[in-house]
């Protein structure tokens, strides 16, 4: 944890969320890359900028606030734009979050980190939604658990799962068995997940039935490459029934209202939605730099309605 | 920033958007939680927000309460937490140093200036009260809670959903941290003061360290306190850093001698306490035991620490800095000798090892990312209480959802948030299933009024019979009943009743099989020219179950929940828990309660 090296590209208000829960963490060394100007809508969902700073770089504001956090952490500030950076630039660190980006850029960000094998997490807003994705590429987790009655099998646990290993041990303090449990994470890439993941097979009809618009709505949104500066509900609801069609989702269950919020707020920053999204990447984070539970694999998406927040392997 | 070019305007609609600008909302709690729903609700850009706590910022915070530095140590959380906010803010923001219990600073009537009350606390005793304002005022209230990795928040709406009364709670042991940093009285408070102040200082301290420049304040001895406080903490750390062993002896000297003699100048902290005798004269020498289960003598306690302060000195270039692990022998021997031998100080019971291991295992420590999850989701509940999300309908009551965590939390692998929608208020609820109404009473009309004309104004309004039990709520003193009537001739400030006191009316007749619903008053100010006005409620008959049947039903409705803080019964349970293996039987809800119980659970913010 304080020997990683990571990279957050861009400080909208997710980058803003997720800088201060590693700050505060204590990572090694943390890299920002953002080349905005604070514009005054930044102020409402960033909070290391202020209203005095608009008009200036938005690392420029930022990085006295975020170094009076934690001044053990190392904190490099650059503002060029990421996409001007050579692929070796990013060879560097240990871990790359991508924040507020395009598909086109994410792609391109994900050839870069499986060349280099880097775990990436991508995470966006959508308004009153959010979603974050992960590819680890491969990622071998240990969790430790009561023994049963019947010892955990090595099997493969769901399409991107497999426990690989179960050791045995004796907890003296309880006098019980437990057991360390290996589970062995493949991840698809950020295009496979896009254009071939599919909830068919993994969830009951009553979750299919159930499941919140956000879903097949925030992957309609993916599918522009490079956003759309107006997105016509009409042409959204085409988008988002052929995922509801990919998924296996009832596409009737599309609602109008759901259409129009996200047509309304694609790629919008709200702060409330930045906070959850944001503290569940960093968690995550925090959590394989430590090597520890079983990691997000390897997309979640947040309804800022209900509350809901699944995890899918697509 | 006005609605036409404001990104929440856009996401909320321009109408929804200006409603938020003109609401006045409360947060109680500057902490964990309420620092990061404070930064949320001003970026959301709430016209006003009142902001209380009582307490002022400790060393401990500074790794996950982000608006506070160590500049900020013994300022007042709430308002150092406005001015770090207000950088970003068009919110009127408003500070209060206070306990939210206190009905002078805080009559019942100043809750209701609010539109919601979002609660960001960390014990249950001010929950419970809030919960009752809450009630009293049928003023819709957000609660909320972490504990390490666990969450949850919970939209209560009075009369229409379950109250934090509904269910029972177990009490989280949480303790203030001057009882852990100053004044000692039981085992667990050391071994808190060990593994969470002294280790995490000397090894692990991911918390800031002073800024140069900005001590915040003016005053010439309080910058001489801090920079004191701060060099001190400064050559302890140097000292673990330099490798130089023969430095552990002046950390000892500084901890258990130098430190203690400071709280003994004190002495307003010992006049009903036993004073502490500071660690003189201490030897150190070749004694050692082994034996994890026996109590160890103070001579083998010291060398053990010494050993285990080496041990990790010596690991420290290596590795940066050690977390405290219960499994990792050189921290655990340092935290359990270091704790024995501040409990020898302060004349506490000793542990063994062995029981230091269980109990510093169980100490929760604060997580900084679940307190941003549960504040974000808070925040966002409070949108569709307030009816200020575009294009849904009004919400029922029970169509809001509380959330929460559940893969943190092991409940779920493939839910990261759960949110079942809010259930009905428990009837047998003891807090919300009663009746509630507000006396306004003037100052004057305590001295003029007897008790006895209170009563018979109450039984007569709301059709009590004559067989009533009339207490005092704020201190549980029976005020009169059918056979104690001696009180009922004096004025009611004869009896002690005053603002802020809340009065409890039952009907106590028996073999009838309907009863007058037991009622709570709470005393509020008025006008002189007023003086006493009861409030227009209605008091219903209730149907007297039999008491048998009574008690059945009761442990059915109230499940016990022992989870700590977080509730985890009365909710949809993720129907898939049962098919995952792995993560179904890695801490299960029972699990985990198995093991709150069997060991103490500290809960720290």
């Amino acid at each position: 944890m304080r020997s990683a090296k990571v990279l957050v590209v861009n400080l909208g208000a997710l980058g803003t969320e997720i800088t201060k829960c590693l700050v505060l963490s204590g990572v090694g060394s943390l890299s920002l890359i953002d080349s905005h100007d604070v514009d005054s809508q930044d102020l409402e969902s960033q909070f290391f900028v202020g209203k005095t700073d608009v008009g200036s770089k938005r690392l420029d504001a930022a990085a006295p606030r975020i170094q009076d956090m934690n001044p053990r952490v190392e904190l490099y500030f650059d503002k060029d734009d990421f996409r001007d950076k050579p692929d070796s630039y990013f060879q560097q660190f240990n871990l790359i979050v991508a924040t507020d980006l395009h598909s086109a850029d994410i792609m391109k960000l994900n050839a870069i980190s499986r060349r280099f094998n880097l775990p990436l997490f991508v995470a966006g807003l959508n308004g009153l939604s959010g979603y974050i994705f992960v590819d680890l590429i491969q990622f071998d987790a240990t969790d430790e658990k009561l023994k049963s009655s019947v010892a955990t099998p090595l099997k493969q646990v769901s399409q991107n799962r497999e426990v690989i290993e179960v050791i045995e041990f004796l907890n003296e303090e309880q006098n019980k068995v437990y057991e360390k449990i290996v589970t062995r994470n493949i991840y698809s890439p950020f295009e496979k997940m896009l254009q071939e993941g599919t909830l068919k097979g993994k969830l009951t009809r009553r979750q299919l039935k159930r499941l919140t618009n956000a879903v097949p709505l925030t992957l309609a949104l993916l599918t522009y490459a490079d956003g759309a500066a107006v997105i016509s509900p009409p042409e959204l609801r085409e988008k988002a029934a052929e995922k509801c069609s990919q998924l296996g989702l009832p596409s009737e269950n599309l609602q109008e209202t759901y259409i129009e919020q996200f047509a309304e707020q694609a790629g919008l920053e709200f702060a409330p939605v930045a906070a959850v999204v944001g503290g569940a990447v960093a968690q995550d984070v925090i959590n394989i730099l430590g090597k520890k539970q079983s990691p997000l694999n390897n997309f979640i998406v947040l309804d800022g309605i209900t509350l809901d927040m699944h995890i899918f392997e697509l | 920033m006005n609605s036409a070019n404001s990104i929440n305007g856009r996401i909320l609609g321009a109408e929804n958007y200006q409603k938020l600008r003109n609401s006045r909302i409360l947060l109680i709690g500057a902490g964990g939680i309420g620092c990061e729903l404070l930064k949320n609700l001003v970026l959301m850009g709430f016209g006003e927000i009142d902001i209380v706590d009582l307490d002022t910022i400790d060393l401990s915070n500074l790794n996950r309460q982000f608006l506070f530095r160590q500049r900020d140590i013994k300022q007042s959380k709430s308002t150092t937490a406005v001015k770090a906010i207000e950088h970003v803010s068009n919110s009127k923001l408003t500070a209060h140093t206070g306990n939210i219990m206190d009905v002078e600073t805080f009559p019942l009537s100043w809750f209701d200036r609010f539109s919601i009350i979002f609660n960001a606390l960390d014990n249950l005793e001010a929950r419970r009260y809030v919960n009752q304002m809450a009630q009293f005022l049928h003023k819709p209230l957000l609660e909320s809670g972490t504990a390490g990795f666990d969450g949850y928040i919970q939209p209560i709406i009075p009369g229409s959903t379950e109250c934090f009364d509904c269910t029972t709670k177990e009490t989280p042991k949480t303790f203030p941290v001057c009882t852990i940093r100053s004044t000692p009285s039981q085992p667990i408070h050391c071994i808190v003061w060990a593994k969470n102040f002294l280790f995490a200082q000397l090894f692990a301290s991911s918390a800031s360290t002073v800024g140069e420049s900005d001590l915040g304040t003016e005053n010439p001895e309080e910058i001489k306190r801090i920079q004191q406080e701060t060099n001190e903490l400064h050559e302890l750390q140097e000292y673990v850093k330099s490798g130089d062993e023969s430095k552990i002896t002046d950390i000892i000297r500084k901890v258990f001698v130098q430190d203690i003699e400071k709280l003994l100048a004190i002495e307003e902290l010992w006049k009903t306490r036993e004073k502490p005798v500071p660690l003189y004269d201490v030897e150190i020498n070749d004694t050692i035991n082994t034996d994890m289960s026996v109590i160890w003598s103070l001579q083998e306690q010291v060398n053990a620490f010494v050993l285990a302060s080496k041990r990790l000195m010596r690991r420290m270039p290596g590795e940066g800095s050690i977390e405290f692990d219960k499994d990792d022998a050189d921290t655990l021997e340092f935290v359990s000798t270091a704790a024995n031998i501040r409990a020898h100080i302060f004349k506490l019971p000793q542990k063994s090892l062995f029981d230091i291991k269980q109990i510093a295992g169980n100490i929760i420590p604060a997580i900084a990312t679940t307190n941003a999850i549960i504040s974000g989701l808070s925040a966002l509940a409070s949108l569709r209480v307030l009816n200020l999300i575009r294009n849904q309908p009004e919400a029922k009551p029970t169509e809001l959802n509380m959330a929460f965590t559940s893969k943190a939390s092991n409940i779920s692998s493939n839910r990261y948030i759960s949110s079942p929608q809010l259930a009905s208020p428990n009837p047998k609820c003891p807090v919300c299933s009663i009746a509630r109404g507000v006396i306004h009473i003037s100052s004057k009309t305590f001295e003029t009024a007897k008790l006895s004309d209170l009563v018979d104004k109450i039984r007569d309004k709301y059709g009590f019979e004559d067989e009533v039990s009339v207490l005092d709520k704020s201190t549980q003193r029976l005020l009169a009943d059918y056979d104690f009537k001696d009180l009922l001739d004096k004025s009611l400030s004869e009896v002690n009743l005053k603002h802020g006191v809340i009065l409890s009316i039952s009907d106590e007749r028996c073999d009838v099989e309907e009863l007058r619903c037991t009622t709570e008053f709470y005393l509020d100010d008025c006008e002189e020219k007023i003086g006493l006005r009861l409030p227009d409620i209605k008091v219903p008959l209730v149907k007297v179950a039999e008491p048998k049947k009574e008690d059945e039903d009761l442990d059915d409705a109230v499940e016990t929940t022992t989870s700590g803080d977080i509730i985890l019964d009365a909710v949809d349970v993720d129907e898939n828990v049962k098919k995952r293996p792995l993560e179904d039987a890695s801490f299960p809800p029972s699990k985990r309660i198995a093991e709150a119980d069997e060991g103490i659970t500290v809960i720290l913010d």
